[in-house]
């Protein structure tokens, strides 16, 4: 049986999965963690602000992004976001969103939401006696926030952030709803094309598997000396 | 100096922290806060650079009303040092920049002109080969030191002190107090919250006692030691004199 399975398919198809597809999954994954993580950060000082009406507001959009499925996001982003645009320029008619750029702003949105969680126990876990010291000697809140707090606060927070993002990396195959080629929107083509199914989607978990085992791994390294530093 | 005005604090709606309290420290004056744990001591400092809000009275510090929301804070805290009990040292951050971080952001000094007042104050406080270190690499002792160069770093006009040597292993006791002591005879306003009656009698002008939220007792250091006239500063004195 084994015999009838054409693994030079994948060879063959090598260029394409990885230079277009893969090259726009990290791309996504990487700058939707950029901004999902300071998107996130202001959502979660907003939450920890002590002021009722920004805190609320932070808790809302938490719960909102974190009760939808990531699916049904990107939908709804694809189809809204031209709309939104058109009302925001006061366009005549709705304004034309490319598909990266839909997703992209989707991914950071919606990453934000869990992105914010892990910022606010990070900036929680840090005594108050800190931000106190940081007042004492004159600085803003934001000069405490930028120089004292969210520094360590991230520091503390890196190895969960990191594995947030090894998760948002899987989670970005999900733009195959909006027939963008990613990694695995290329290898679903070339499957397809070729009538090679089992082939290409072996290949696909495999790569899938090998990276977010590397970087976990990273992540476990990474944390390890992080914990001897402190 | 600083002048503390009938303040009363609540935390909520049911507990008064402080109660009517008033005293005053005089620009280099020496002033010691000391009571039983839960007095008020500590919130009663914390309220003069408003780390504590309070709801009534008046707090002024040369001559500004620190409760006043027209009061730029962030200015009025970088001119009053301030030490806690924990130390408070940014742990991220080496020894140097510690001192460094405020001098620049808050004074906007010169880089090169903030390392060389931190590097002053730390040969000043017997650190200077620590510059390099990260707080966690130092004893409880020496942090405070750096917490206390750290202050007098921004040139502050009087330094508050939040029981500066609650947290420290004895040994260690006596190399922040001597820090201090220096301090206090350079002239240096001074208000601190202590149980270290050693202190107290080396260097104070005036001891204030506290007692559930009040002042009990405003006195000349020797008056305070000799004669107290309040039946609980009498007994709070023989329970720490005892030993």
């Amino acid at each position: 049986m084994i015999a009838n399975f054409d693994f030079d398919v994948i060879r063959r198809s090598l260029g394409y999965l990885f230079l277009d597809g893969m090259t726009f999954t990290l791309m996504l994954t990487g700058l939707a963690t950029f901004g999902g993580i300071i998107w996130g950060t202001l959502i979660a000082m907003m939450r920890l602000s002590g002021v009722w009406v920004l805190s609320r507001i932070a808790q809302l959009y938490v719960d909102l992004m974190r009760s939808l499925p990531l699916v049904l996001v990107i939908f709804w982003f694809y189809f809204l976001v031209p709309y939104i645009g058109q009302w925001l320029t006061g366009a005549s008619r709705p304004i034309r969103v490319g598909a990266f750029e839909s997703s992209l702003l989707t991914f950071t949105l919606f990453e934000a939401a869990y992105y914010a969680e892990i910022m606010r126990a990070g900036i929680q876990s840090i005594s108050k006696g800190q931000p106190a010291a940081a007042s004492a000697l004159g600085l803003t809140y934001w000069q405490t926030m930028r120089y004292v707090v969210l520094p360590q606060a991230f520091r503390n927070m890196l190895p969960v952030l990191l594995t947030q993002t090894i998760v948002l990396f899987q989670d970005t195959s999900l733009v195959y709803v909006l027939s963008i080629t990613d990694f695995l929107g290329a290898a679903s083509k070339v499957a397809q094309r070729d009538g090679r199914l089992v082939e290409m989607y072996l290949f696909a978990a495999l790569v899938y598997f090998v990276i977010s085992s590397i970087a976990s791994f990273g992540v476990r390294r990474l944390q390890a000396r992080i914990a001897i530093v402190r | 100096m600083i002048e503390i005005s009938h303040v009363d604090k609540w935390y909520g709606t049911t507990f008064q922290a402080l109660k009517d309290c008033t005293t005053s420290v005089a620009k280099g004056e020496v002033v010691v806060v000391c009571g039983p744990s839960g007095s008020g001591k500590s919130t009663l400092i914390k309220c003069v650079n408003v780390l504590e809000p309070f709801q009534k009275g008046t707090i002024t510090v040369d001559g500004v009303s620190v409760g006043d929301p027209r009061t730029n804070l962030p200015k009025l805290r970088a001119r009053v040092g301030m030490v806690f009990q924990h130390f408070e040292l940014f742990p991220h951050l080496r020894i140097i920049d510690n001192l460094c971080l405020a001098q620049e952001k808050v004074l906007g000094r010169p880089h090169a002109d903030a390392i060389a007042k931190a590097s002053k104050l730390l040969d000043r406080v017997g650190l200077k080969d620590h510059a390099e270190k990260y707080p966690a690499q130092l004893s409880g002792g020496q942090q405070q030191r750096v917490a206390i160069a750290r202050a007098l770093a921004m040139d502050p006009i009087a330094m508050l002190f939040d029981e500066p040597t609650s947290a420290l292993d004895p040994e260690m006791i006596s190399e922040v107090l001597d820090v201090m002591v220096d301090l206090a005879r350079d002239g240096m306003t001074m208000m601190v919250v202590t149980h270290e009656m050693g202190f107290a009698s080396k260097v104070a002008n005036r001891v204030i006692f506290m007692d559930q939220g009040e002042v009990v007792e405003d006195a000349i250091k020797t008056d305070f030691f000799d004669k107290p006239r309040s039946e609980r500063a009498q007994k709070f004195l023989s329970k720490i004199l005892s030993h």
